[in-house]
């Protein structure tokens, strides 16, 4: 894994043109025989030689014409973003609920991003940060984790899982990866949720949100949160979450995607639409009151008679 | 004959004066020594079939593993020097994997098979890059079965890196009797039923000992299941068929 | 080239007048836009052909839109030169899958591979956004679009590029019908089920209204439609199904060809 880090360094600045680590230079017998190339990942498996440009300081030339981590918003070329996502562990199992809306600097890029990545059929992961890195590299989790099953005939615990992923995106640190995942499903432990992120953190923990919105759906979140939720309570609580923070973040919105994680796997419970829900919730909370108002006068109003 | 043998049978990269290449030969007469496998095409799906040698009763034979899954549509059954096929097994695994990753598809059978092969070639002093470099040809054979969009395949591999698709092939020490009544037997419209007995019989004409559960093992690659290993009592109810 | 951080020959120890800077900037933008619309069977995927730079008009014509496959057509839009490049080495892995495989590669394969190559160039992204369209395994229709990294979702609709916030509020509204009310007692909007001639015109609307208010839209527009096998062509082939001044020409399989027909229509737009 180290020769990984060792190939993304840049090439002395004196090294001849004509090394320049082009895709056709690494290109072999085995790249478009029956393998027919396979990207940048090797023979092994591994990730192998991704392209760098020749450059002293590939960090910052990526941070100049990119967007990435939202430090140079005027970049050309935008990146996807995600926004708010949260997971939670509870009696029944894990509840993975987040938004659907991609953001290029102001501009709506999409409503409609799944941002559950379906590892497998126990392995779910989230996304936040940049929409290629969490879908690449998590697509790649599956492929190891299926790797990991052929050869030890079993399922990999989720704690292996995130570790993988965690372990890959440390070797690529400081190089301007962005991502904020939560690797979520149930193994031999039970119900599991890992945080994993873009500078090596590798958390185990109960609850977790991320993203720009993740303060809104906390608010909501820990004031609901109890282990011992039914599904459906734990389901609801999740998607209001959800729903709060697309109200208040303006980088999130559009839909929220619901997933229940059980022993036998995940489920996708639904999509559901941020506005039509806020106004749906608004309008329960108004006919709530209302009834409340009218009982509470139809208790007084015999105490208002009395003398 | 002995003299030029002498000469040319050392060295894994020179060729005989006859044009031949006398180690990927003598690879080839490994694979003799190892047990009997068998593997059979039907439409509905393939079945391998391999006897496991347990030469000793404290022998714990659940331990031989002969077929192994490749992916969830290909398996395959080994004879020779099973551990060289550990290499190759994966191989095809990581092969397999990295082309789900890629293509966002199943592999095809016969391109799973074309990287095993591509494989049992990467041996010699030293090749540009030295990832799973082999100083030997590998010693064993394959058979490699799986279904695809074209349908129930199944391959034969050997250590030359030839890889060839059969109806019906039997490898290893009974391989010469045993395809001789797989050539009898097969019929192209075989159930997949019949063509578990059909290969347990084969086996049973080979082996030494009396066939059981305990000493021949049984996959099928399916197109509703994909692949499986026969579980002890699916495998008795076959037995129990042969027996009828 | 300024790939040297100093300039290696840099012998002379005079002061120069002002600092010069060696930043490297391999990137530039060149204009247009691009779009692909999926239906039931069908797929069309459409750009313009304006090249540009800052104000300055390259050319009226350089291609965005490509056939790949039978059933595959990709857009590119960005940097050009990133964007030809990168379907060069598309079409290369094409025919490297195909020689290894025996058959052509799928639109969803496709569009994974296409995501492995741009994320192979993470650290120093091709400056392309794409949009690949076709015919999916199934006989649906397809609209496929990416990140310049490679994040990619299968949608109805897409617009891309110089335009794209102008075009895609409008697919929105007449695709996903996006903040319209079904009439009373109507049947409910479905998307993605739009009859061919209505795509076409969305298509042609979305192009010359983008020409009218986008510097860096204009001059033609190239539409290319996929069609999967046994589709009627009565209504893009028909007497009058085409509107004034477009040309249509069938190309022909790129390969065996598995019954999918594609089809070209070229458009003028507005050239100043």
């Amino acid at each position: 894994m180290n020769s990984v880090l060792s190939q993304l360094q840049p090439a002395a600045p004196h090294q001849s043109r004509l090394e320049e680590d082009d895709e056709f230079e690494r290109t072999d017998a085995a790249s478009w025989g029956s393998m027919a190339g396979f990207g940048n990942l090797s023979r092994t498996g591994g990730v192998q030689g991704m392209s760098v440009p020749r450059v002293s300081d590939p960090t910052s030339f990526l941070d100049m014409h990119t967007d990435n981590m939202s430090s140079n918003p005027e970049a050309k070329i935008k990146i996807a973003h995600g926004t708010t996502t949260l997971a939670f562990k509870f009696q029944g199992g894990v509840i993975v609920a987040v938004d659907s809306r991609a953001t290029a600097g102001s501009y709506v890029a999409s409503g409609t991003v799944k941002k559950v990545i379906e590892i497998n059929k126990f392995l779910l992961g989230t996304m936040a940060g940049g929409a290629a890195d969490c879908q690449y590299w998590e697509t790649y989790l599956g492929m190891q984790c299926r790797l990991y099953e052929l050869r030890n005939k079993e399922r990999i615990s989720v704690a292996a899982a995130s570790k993988i992923l965690s372990n890959i995106v440390y070797q690529y640190k400081g190089m301007g990866l962005s991502m904020g995942t939560m690797v979520c499903g149930w193994d031999k432990t039970g119900p599991c949720i890992f945080y994993v992120d873009d500078d090596g953190q590798r958390l185990k923990g109960d609850l977790f949100s991320v993203g720009s919105g993740s303060t809104f759906a906390y608010g909501v979140l820990d004031q609901g949160y109890r282990w011992d939720l039914t599904d459906e309570e734990a389901q609801e609580l999740g998607r209001r979450s959800i729903i709060a923070a697309g109200h208040r973040d303006a980088y999130s919105g559009n839909t929220c995607n619901l997933y229940h994680v059980k022993q036998d796997g995940w489920d996708f419970i639904g999509n559901y639409d941020v506005n039509e829900l806020w106004y749906e919730y608004e309008g329960k909370k108004k006919a709530e009151r209302e009834s409340q108002t009218a009982a509470a006068a139809a208790a007084t109003s015999p105490m208002a008679v009395e003398p | 004959m002995f003299l030029t043998r002498s000469e040319y049978d050392r060295g894994v990269n020179t060729f005989s004066p006859e044009g031949r290449l006398f180690q990927v030969e003598y690879a080839m007469e490994a694979i003799k020594l190892g047990s009997t496998t068998v593997g059979i095409t039907t439409p509905e799906g393939v079945i391998l079939a391999v006897e496991k040698r347990v030469p000793s009763p404290l022998l714990e034979s659940s331990s031989i593993e002969k077929i192994m899954e490749i992916d969830s549509h290909i398996g395959t059954a080994m004879s020779g020097l099973t551990a060289d096929a550990r290499t190759m097994v994966e191989h095809a695994r990581v092969t397999s994997q990295m082309h789900n990753f890629t293509y966002d598809e199943k592999i095809g059978v016969e391109s799973c098979t074309q990287a095993v092969c591509d494989l049992a070639l990467r041996f010699g002093e030293s090749v540009e890059d030295d990832d799973a470099l082999m100083s030997r040809p590998f010693g064993v054979a394959l058979l490699i079965a799986g279904i695809d969009e074209k349908g129930p395949q199944l391959y034969h591999t050997d250590p030359s890196g030839t890889f060839v698709r059969y109806d019906a092939k039997a490898i290893g020490s009974g391989s010469d009797a045993a395809q001789q009544s797989l050539q009898d037997a097969f019929h192209k419209q075989m159930t997949l039923m019949e063509a578990h007995s059909l290969a347990l019989k084969v086996l049973k004409q080979v082996m030494e000992e009396k066939l059981d559960e305990n000493n021949v093992q049984l996959a099928q690659v399916t197109k509703s299941k994909g692949f499986e290993i026969l579980g002890e009592n699916e495998l008795k109810a076959v037995i129990e068929t042969l027996a009828a | 080239m300024a790939l040297y951080h100093n300039a290696p020959m840099a012998h002379s120890q005079e002061p120069t007048a002002a600092p010069i800077e060696h930043r490297f900037n391999p990137y530039s933008d060149n204009g247009g836009s691009i779009l692909a619309i999926s239906g039931k069977d069908f797929s069309v995927i459409a750009g313009d052909t304006r090249q540009s730079e800052g104000y300055n008009i390259q050319t009226r014509y350089a291609r965005k839109v490509w056939q790949l496959t039978d059933k595959a057509v990709l857009a590119t839009n960005g940097f050009a030169a990133d964007g030809n490049n990168f379907v060069k080495r598309v079409k290369q892995r094409l025919e490297w899958y195909e020689h290894a495989h025996h058959k052509p590669m799928g639109l969803k394969s496709i569009a994974r591979m296409i995501q492995t190559m741009l994320y192979g160039k993470r650290f120093f992204p091709y400056y392309v956004y794409n949009i690949l369209g076709g015919i999916e395994e199934d006989g649906s229709g397809a609209v496929y679009s990416f990140d310049p990294v490679g994040s990619y979702e299968r949608e109805a609709c897409r617009a891309a590029g110089a335009a794209q916030s102008l075009i895609q509020p409008f697919l929105d509204n007449q695709i996903y019908f996006k903040n319209q009310q079904p009439e009373p007692g109507s049947q409910p909007f479905i998307p993605g089920n739009l009859p061919l001639a209505t795509v076409l015109s969305l298509v042609v609307d979305s192009f010359t209204s983008a020409t009218e208010r986008h510097i860096e839209v204009g001059d033609g527009m190239e539409i290319y439609i996929v069609m999967n096998k046994g589709r009627t062509t009565d209504d893009l082939l028909g007497e009058g199904k085409l509107q004034k001044g477009m040309q249509i020409e069938e190309l022909g399989a790129l390969g065996e060809g598995s019954g999918e027909r594609t089809f070209l229509v070229r458009q003028a737009l507005k050239r100043d």
